[in-house]
């Protein structure tokens, strides 16, 4: 029981020593160098600018410069999603492409003229053979 | 939503410790930097919809993860490093010295001795800290200098309450132990902390 005291009041002990610790590193933290402050001033000044063109909508290129992007292509997760609707869609408009070939190859082959016919050098002038002229003939 | 100017308010109230914190991770003041700028980057461009009172968690988080990466860098530049260092490197007294670097912000004290004390002790509890693995010290910095609670910090660090405890207890026996051996007591300390 009395072990356990004395931890505790070690702990304690301790707990106040690492908060007076971390007053005199807070107090030290405010002497930096000039040029160090110079360089956090700096650094701040930038992310302020940034959270300026993000609220105004407008985007900022790593160079510094204002860009007016429209604010959605900055969000990741709508670009991303955009580019899923647009895979879909055009896998969509090719398996139509690719139905409608199967469809007109189906077309040929299920025709009532040989598909020989079709190789036949002399048969597509014949087609272009008027009525008439083939009428005489007979 | 945070104003800009609450933006600037904050950022200006937590970048030098920030800048100290990363510091002592890192041990590199220009990486440091760097850590830093990014991190006040990063919070002002993905968090610009954030109130402000949910900055202070943002940011810690930020800082930590931006620290991390670092560390990932670092590592793969190190294996490039230990690659190429037979072709040879410049020396390290070839770098141009800047005065700005040395110039400290004044000191409120008017007394050289008492200005040598404190920077003789502030480096010895720099260097202890500095000593710390990695995630004792994190765990010091956020629960005793961020001020934050037991819950807050296990969440920040990504772990069980319990670990926080566990981390914190070890880091400041350790602490404790390194000062001691350094001649620096609590008795010092608190005297040193009186000052201020």
């Amino acid at each position: 029981m009395s072990i356990d005291n004395t931890n505790q009041q070690d702990n304690e002990a301790l707990e106040v020593q690492a908060k007076q610790i971390a007053g005199l590193l807070d107090a030290h933290a405010n002497r930096l160098s000039m040029r160090t402050l110079k360089q956090l001033e700096n650094g701040r000044a930038r992310a302020v600018k940034v959270h300026a063109a993000q609220i105004s909508g407008t985007t900022v290129h790593s160079d510094g410069t204002l860009g007016q992007l429209s604010a959605w292509a900055t969000h990741h997760r709508l670009a991303a999603s955009s580019l899923v609707l647009v895979t879909v869609f055009s896998s969509f408009v090719a398996l139509q492409t690719f139905n409608s070939n199967e469809s007109s190859d189906a077309f040929l082959l299920g025709a009532e003229l040989p598909p020989e016919a079709f190789v036949d050098k002399g048969f597509e002038p014949s087609l272009n053979v008027p009525n008439s002229h083939l009428q005489q003939k007979t | 939503m945070a104003s800009s100017q609450e933006l600037s308010d904050f950022l200006r109230d937590v970048e030098r410790r920030a800048f100290k914190q990363t510091v002592y991770a890192v041990r590199d003041d220009h990486a440091a930097l760097d850590i830093v700028q990014d991190a006040m980057l990063k919070l002002a461009e993905k968090y610009a919809d954030k109130p402000v009172n949910e900055y202070p968690m943002l940011f810690q988080r930020i800082l930590q993860n931006t620290m991390k990466d670092f560390w990932r860098r670092q590592k793969v530049r190190n294996l490039w490093t230990t690659l190429l260092s037979s072709f040879g490197a410049g020396k390290d007294g070839e770098e141009d010295h800047d005065p700005l670097d040395s110039i400290d912000v004044e000191d409120e004290s008017s007394n050289p001795q008492v200005q040598l004390e404190r920077s003789q002790t502030m480096k010895l509890i720099e260097k202890a800290l500095e000593r710390l693995p990695a995630r004792q010290r994190e765990a010091f910095v956020l629960r005793y200098w961020e001020d934050m609670d037991v819950a807050e910090t296990a969440e920040m660090m990504g772990c069980s309450q319990g670990s926080v405890k566990t981390h914190c207890s070890r880091a400041l026996h350790t602490m404790a132990a390194l000062l001691e051996k350094q001649g620096l007591g609590s008795r010092a300390i608190a005297n040193l902390s009186t000052d201020l």
